[in-house]
C-alpha cells in the first residue's frame, strides 16, 4: 500500500481520508500540506540537530554568553541557517496543530479559519524572531 | 498486514488507531485496546505539542537577548541549575520521539519499508535510547558549570 495521500499524518478525522479507498489516492490541498510536513519535517530534523550542536553541546556550561551569542549571529552563512531554522520549525509546528485541531472534526469553515488565525501567527512568530534576531545583530 | 504493522495515519492503521482520530485529541488518555501504531500516533501528537509549546517558551526566553549583556548572561546562571537542565532532557527526549517516529511514518507514507513498520520502530526506539542516554549524560554534565 503506498498511497502517500491518504497516509498523510495531517488528515482531519472522521473525514474522507480514513475512508478513501488507498487506489484512490486524494489529491489537492492536503495532500500537498502533508508533503510539507514531511519536507520541513525532515529539515528540522536536520537544522534542529546542528542548532543543538552549535549552540548546546559544544559550548561551555551549553549556553553562549550575550557575547558570543552576537559574534555567533554576525557570521553570514550561520545567520541564514538560523533564520532558515526559525521559518521552517514555525511552519512544522503550527502545521502539527493544526493537523491536531482538525482532530476534533470541524466543520470546514471553522477549519478555514483555524488556518487563517495560524498563519497569522506564524508570521508573527518569524516576525519577532527577524525582529529579535536584528536587534541582537546591530547591537554596538 | 497486521494490525500492530500498520503506521499512524494509513487506511491500514489499526481500529484503535481510527477511533483516536475520530474521537479526537480528547481520546488520547483512552488505553483500551491501543496497540503499537495507536500509541506512535498518540506519542507523536503529544510530543510534537509538548516541542512547539517549547519553541515558543524558548522564544520568550530569548527575549532576554534584546535586553543585553546583563539581561542574557543573568539568566545562564540559572539555566546551569540542575532542575533547568532536567527540563532541557525532557526536550530532548521530545525531540528525538518526535523526529524520530516522524521519519517513521514519513517512510512509510511515502511508501518505503511499509511492511517492516515494527522492525522501523523498534530500531528507532533503541537508536533513539542510545541517543538519550549520551544526551543526557552530557546534559546533566553542565551542572555547576563545566
Amino acid at each position: 500500500m503506498t498511497d502517500r495521500a491518504s497516509t498523510r499524518d495531517d488528515a482531519p478525522a472522521g473525514r474522507d481520508v480514513q475512508d478513501t479507498p488507498p487506489e484512490q489516492p486524494e489529491a489537492g490541498s492536503r495532500t500537498v500540506g502533508w508533503l510539507i510536513q514531511v519536507i520541513t519535517g525532515a529539515l528540522v530534523l536536520l537544522l534542529v540537530t546542528l542548532h543543538m550542536i552549535a549552540n548546546h553541546f559544544i559550548v561551555p556550561n551549553g549556553l553562549r554568553s550575550f557575547t558570543d551569542v552576537v559574534d555567533y549571529l554576525r557570521t553570514p552563512i550561520v545567520l541564514f541557517f538560523e533564520v532558515t531554522f526559525l521559518v521552517v520549525v514555525t511552519w512544522h509546528g503550527l502545521l502539527g496543530l493544526r493537523a491536531v485541531l482538525f482532530d476534533f472534526g470541524l466543520s470546514r469553515r471553522t477549519e478555514r479559519a483555524i488556518t487563517g488565525v495560524l498563519a497569522v501567527v506564524g508570521v508573527v512568530t518569524v516576525g519577532y524572531g527577524l525582529w529579535l534576531t536584528s536587534v541582537v545583530i546591530s547591537w554596538a | 498486514m497486521s494490525e500492530e504493522q500498520a503506521v499512524a495515519g494509513t487506511p491500514a492503521a489499526p481500529r484503535a488507531e481510527r477511533r483516536v482520530r475520530r474521537r479526537g485529541p480528547v481520546s488520547w488518555i483512552d488505553l483500551r485496546g491501543r496497540r503499537l501504531g495507536g500509541w506512535a500516533f498518540v506519542l507523536n501528537r503529544a510530543t510534537g505539542l509538548g516541542v512547539l509549546l517549547y519553541l515558543y517558551l524558548h522564544l520568550v526566553v530569548l527575549s532576554l537577548l534584546a535586553g543585553g549583556p546583563s539581561s542574557w548572561d543573568g539568566f545562564i546562571l540559572i539555566a546551569t541549575n540542575p532542575l533547568f537542565l532536567l527540563l532541557d532532557v525532557v526536550l530532548l527526549f521530545g525531540l528525538l520521539a518526535h523526529g524520530l517516529n516522524g521519519i517513521r511514518v514519513s517512510l512509510v507514507g511515502l511508501g518505503i519499508v511499509v511492511d517492516r513498520q515494527r522492525a522501523l520502530f523498534v530500531a528507532f526506539f533503541i537508536i533513539g535510547f542510545i541517543v538519550f542516554l549520551i544526551g543526557a549524560v552530557r546534559i546533566l554534565g553542565e551542572t555547576g558549570g563545566g
